[in-house]
């Protein structure tokens, strides 16, 4: 041990006395030689014989050298140095190469990093509750495709919390309440939640203040982040001050964090279950850690049919409990894309490994002559591969620490998107870069510079000093194993860049259909504003009518309103629920419908074209009339050669009997008479086929809100505030809610996001090809170098400029080829999956050939100019090279 | 066998050593003389040996190696060491002989 202190003890100090210690070390050998050359001169040698036997007897002076100092000091820092410093030079001295070997890796990395860090706080941990993996929603479902959520009374949930399979439970009643007490009401969302909801459900601490607990009652609020900024400007004394929710006092207990935005409410208040078992409120659960959704299923499903027994009319006919986690919900169709999205980035690192593989490849057998002669002074194999290696995974290393840059400034961008569209992502999701993230691509980064430096630092450490000095023979015929090699990663670069251009086609085809899509009716100047009754509000269904007419001619008369229409729906292309109809007498009797309630205006005021028939009168709405307008695809599909017009439908929503807040019109059956049909609009989003629909009364059944549709004109300016003073002069409690304006309801939520993503693609499939063309331009610039004096021998020799252009291009253009002919195969054969996670479709023939054409171009363009300069090789100073 | 040499002979410088080693084995170690100088150096930085300058007897400067104790210790546990395992090896060799009668 003290041996081994010491003898690096003195390795240490040896490193810095480099100098003196190599003086020393020559004047010993010196006089070593010195000694030696004069014994043999008293041996009778001449002079020059008794030195050259000294020589001989000593061996490499040089070697020795080596030796003595690899003994002396710290080789591995020291040859590392060196290397350092080595491979410094190099970089410097060749600009073009080092930065393209960094960029690539830089876009590799950067992008990988960027995309999996917005995988990972969107897919992976976008919730800032605790264990928020495992909170679910309970779906119940029966042979409907759309269910229900599941809302339990007083006690039921009492019963409910208690299950072994359960960690934690909520009840929530979530409803529009009026913010009063100010100049004019102010409609908001409340989230009425179980009073323990924030301590044992959520944990998510306030920012500001507390949230409240059981003991606090029931007239507390806690603000959410969003509304305290908007509404309180983020005043930090709004902690204790009262606020007023349907003239009732609530106390402002805290503040919640950004990241808390459950339901997007607005403000959290205790909800107080009544002990009327009608009253129900909606529950959610958190699963108990270990315990499997199914086992979850099996265990809940026998209470939840006993409730059902004991209040039939909260629960569809026969049902199974299907526990939906909360991420699922937020993410939806946005899945796939992300996924897709992950293994297309991941493509375009595997590509920028290759790249970087085809650079250092083409490098070292560009300095096959510099590692001969390398070996010929005596370099170790070993000793050349560490300096190659340390060169390669310095380039790593810089890339890596580029590919960061890269990722904070996608991931920057990326944040200036949903600051535009913050309906993208979960509102709680935090995208950042994160740490774990950054960690796996600097390990990536790094593991590529070895991969890629270990194989060419492997074949020209292989080469003999014969062979290199030899290299008039190579340049000649050109090396085979190594073309071979040089054709496959081209190949595999080609396929990957077919497979980023095809998803990037897909999603760019998906765009532009989504542009064109017929919408059906004008949003230009279509506003909507949600109108939201108190709870309890005009309790019977004829004043409700009333009153839902007198808002809407008193608005309709605004000089910024051309026409007014009341619907119980949001504009089109929202997702409307669908449900059972049953038609007599046509051709197909039974499926589902969208049912969608409307008032008399609505066709006209969104511009929907009238194709037959009529639309209803006034009195037929205000009084209900069974009288149903249905939509082009419903007469297409129900009377394909009839006229519908006079016809029957009976729909079986489920909600003739209405409830505390549904009021069903007198007499109400659900069977109706076709009195006209309109054009299409989307109903089922914008990518989907727009469903069946029938159009009936919104008397039917009076919702406790609506949407006031409008049609505006002129100055809208100040619109909002005068319907707000208008409903106020009718009704002095009532809030108006915000205006949703159809043009950034299009952009927001459908088209927005298509952009993202097409824009994402684009990008991906665009440095993707920059990759494969410089990849390819990297070979062929190679290859002329390297045969530059074999072309100038053929030109001398009279090949026409044409034969040399072939020459040196025909085998990179097979491997383009063969990369371009696997790429479409594996499009084609993996479009089934794509086709499961976009809607956007592949295999469309047209786009597939645009990119192969585009793919051409770029090759043809990346060898034009390698390919120029072969063809324009002077003979004579070919000759003349090295 | 440098720090034999150097017990043996006293100080000595790095062609001495080289050449005595040569002699010695009757020139069957036919080492290049040049790599004297990393197991010198070795030994140097072991504590084994130490080294000065000094001039040798045609008046040539040279460095002088000289074995200190610790490396006279150390000599004495290799030298006990290998001479029990060239008996052990030796006794092996003679079973061997014997297997095969």
């Amino acid at each position: 041990m003290a041996n081994f202190l010491l003898q690096s003890w003195n390795r240490i100090v040896a490193l810095f006395r480099r100098e003196k210690l190599d003086r020393e070390l020559n004047a010993e050998m010196e006089s070593h030689l010195a000694m030696a050359t004069e014994e043999n001169i008293r041996r009778g040698m001449s002079p020059e014989q008794a030195r050259r036997r000294a020589l001989l007897d000593f061996g490499g002076v040089q070697q020795a050298r080596e030796m003595q100092r690899t003994s002396r000091g710290m080789p591995l820092l020291d040859i590392l140095a060196q290397d350092l410093r080595f491979a410094l030079r190099q970089g410097v001295k060749a600009p073009r190469f080092t930065l393209a070997a960094i960029a690539t890796l830089a876009l590799g990395i950067g992008l990988q990093t960027a995309v999996y860090s917005v995988v990972h706080a969107v897919l992976i941990d976008p919730y800032p509750y605790r264990g928020a993996m495992r909170i679910v929603h309970l779906h119940l479902y029966d042979k409907d495709p759309v269910p229900f959520d599941l809302a339990l009374n007083g006690p039921q949930y009492e019963q409910f919390r208690k299950s072994p399979v359960l960690d934690a439970s909520m009840a929530e009643d979530r409803w529009s309440m009026a913010l009063t007490g100010e100049q004019l009401p102010l409609q908001v969302q409340a989230d009425r939640i179980s009073p323990d909801a924030f301590e044992n459900f959520f944990g998510v601490p306030a920012l500001l203040g507390r949230e409240f607990v059981s003991a606090d009652g029931t007239q507390v609020a806690i603000l959410s982040y969003h509304f305290w900024k908007s509404h309180y400007t983020g005043r930090a004394d709004v902690l204790g001050k009262v606020l007023q929710l349907d003239h009732r006092d609530y106390t402002i207990l805290g503040v919640l964090p950004q990241r808390f935005a459950w339901g997007g409410s607005d403000i959290y208040v205790p909800l107080t279950y009544s002990s009327d078992p009608q009253r129900i409120a909606n529950v959610y659960a958190r699963v108990r850690m270990g315990v499997s959704d199914q086992a979850a299923e099996r265990m809940l499903d026998p209470i939840l049919h006993r409730f059902a027994r004991e209040t039939p009319g909260h629960f569809p006919l026969e049902f199974h409990v299907h526990l939906v986690h909360i991420n699922e919900i937020a993410i939806g169709r946005f899945r796939g894309v992300l996924i897709i999205l992950f293994l297309s980035v991941s493509l375009l690192l595997a590509l920028a490994c290759v790249n970087v593989a085809i650079l250092l490849l083409a490098r070292g057998e560009a300095r096959q002559a510099e590692m001969g002669l390398r070996q010929a002074l005596g370099a170790a194999r070993m000793r050349i591969m560490t300096q190659l290696l340390t060169e390669s995974t310095l380039l790593s290393g810089l890339g890596g620490v580029a590919g960061v840059l890269v990722a904070l400034g996608c991931i920057r961008l990326v944040r200036h998107y949903l600051v535009a569209m913050p309906s993208l992502f979960p509102p709680e999701a935090e995208i950042a870069l994160n740490q774990p993230v950054l960690i796996f691509s600097l390990a990536i980064s790094i593991l590529t510079g070895i991969l890629s430096g270990l194989w060419p630092a492997l074949r020209a450490s292989r080469v003999s000093l014969r062979q290199s000095a030899d290299s008039g023979s190579q340049h000649l015929a050109g090396r085979h194993g190594l073309w071979r090699s040089h054709s496959i990663l081209l190949t595999v670069q080609v396929t990957i860049t077919v497979l980023l251009l095809a998803c990037s086609g897909a999603t760019l085809r998906k765009l532009e259909q989504l542009i064109h899509t017929s919408l059906g009716y004008d949003p230009h100047h279509l506003i909507a504003v949600n109108i939201t009754l108190s709870e309890g509000d005009h309790h019977n269904w004829a004043e409700r009518v009333h009153y839902y007419e007198e808002i809407r001619q008193t608005v309709a008369a605004d000089p910024g309103v051309a026409s007014a229409a009341i619907a119980f729906a949001n504009l089109p292309p929202s997702i409307l629920d669908s449900a059972p109809v049953s038609v007599p007498g046509s051709a197909v009797t039974g499926g589902n419908v969208v049912p969608a309630r409307v008032g008399r205006n609505y066709f006209s005021t969104l511009r929907i074209p009238l194709l037959s028939g009529r639309t209803w009168t006034e009195d037929e709405i205000v009084h209900a009339a069974h009288l149903a307008v249905i939509n082009d695809t419903m007469k297409q599909l129900y009377w394909p050669h009839a006229d519908p017009i006079g016809q029957t439908v009976a729909l079986n929503n489920g909600v003739a009997h209405g409830n505390v807040w549904l009021l069903v019109s007198p007499g109400g059956d659900e069977r109706y008479q076709v009195i006209g049909v309109v054009g299409n609009s989307p109903n089922q989003g914008l990518d989907e086929q727009v469903a069946p629909s029938v159009y009936v009364p919104y008397t039917m059944v009076a919702f406790d809100w609506f949407n006031l549709t409008l049609r505006t004109q002129g100055d809208t300016a100040g619109l909002l505030h005068r319907i707000r003073e208008q409903v106020h002069k009718i009704d002095a409690r009532q809030a108006v809610g915000d205006v949703v304006t159809a043009e950034n309801m299009l952009e927001g939520d459908s088209l927005g996001r298509e952009r993202f993503v097409t824009s994402l693609f684009t990008a991906f499939a665009l440095v993707g090809l920059f990759f494969a063309a410089s990849g390819l331009y990297c070979v062929q610039s190679y290859l002329v170098a390297q045969r530059t004096r074999e072309l100038g021998v053929r030109i001398a020799l009279g090949a026409p400029r044409s034969h040399i252009i072939r020459l040196v291009t025909q085998s990179s253009f097979a491997a383009v080829l063969a990369g371009t002919a696997i790429g479409l195969a594996l499009t084609v054969a993996l479009s089934g999956i794509f086709a499961a996670w976009t809607t956007g479709n592949a295999r469309d023939p047209v786009i597939l050939t645009a990119e192969v054409l585009l793919l051409f171009a770029s090759a043809a363009l990346a060898s034009i100019i390698p390919a120029r300069l072969a063809a324009m090789i002077a003979p004579m100073e070919a000759l003349r090279v090295e | 066998m440098v720090l034999q040499t150097l017990a043996a002979m006293g100080e000595q410088h790095g062609y001495g050593i080289a050449r005595r080693i040569e002699q010695v084995s009757g020139n069957e170690v036919l080492l290049n003389q040049g790599t004297i100088y990393a197991s010198l150096v070795r030994l140097q930085q072991r504590g084994w040996i130490e080294a000065d300058w000094g001039t040798s007897d045609n008046n040539r400067k040279a460095k002088f190696y000289s074995i200190t104790k610790r490396g006279r210790k150390q000599l004495a546990e290799d030298a006990a060491y290998w001479q029990r395992l060239s008996a052990v090896i030796s006794r092996m060799l003679a079973m061997q002989q014997d297997g095969r009668e």
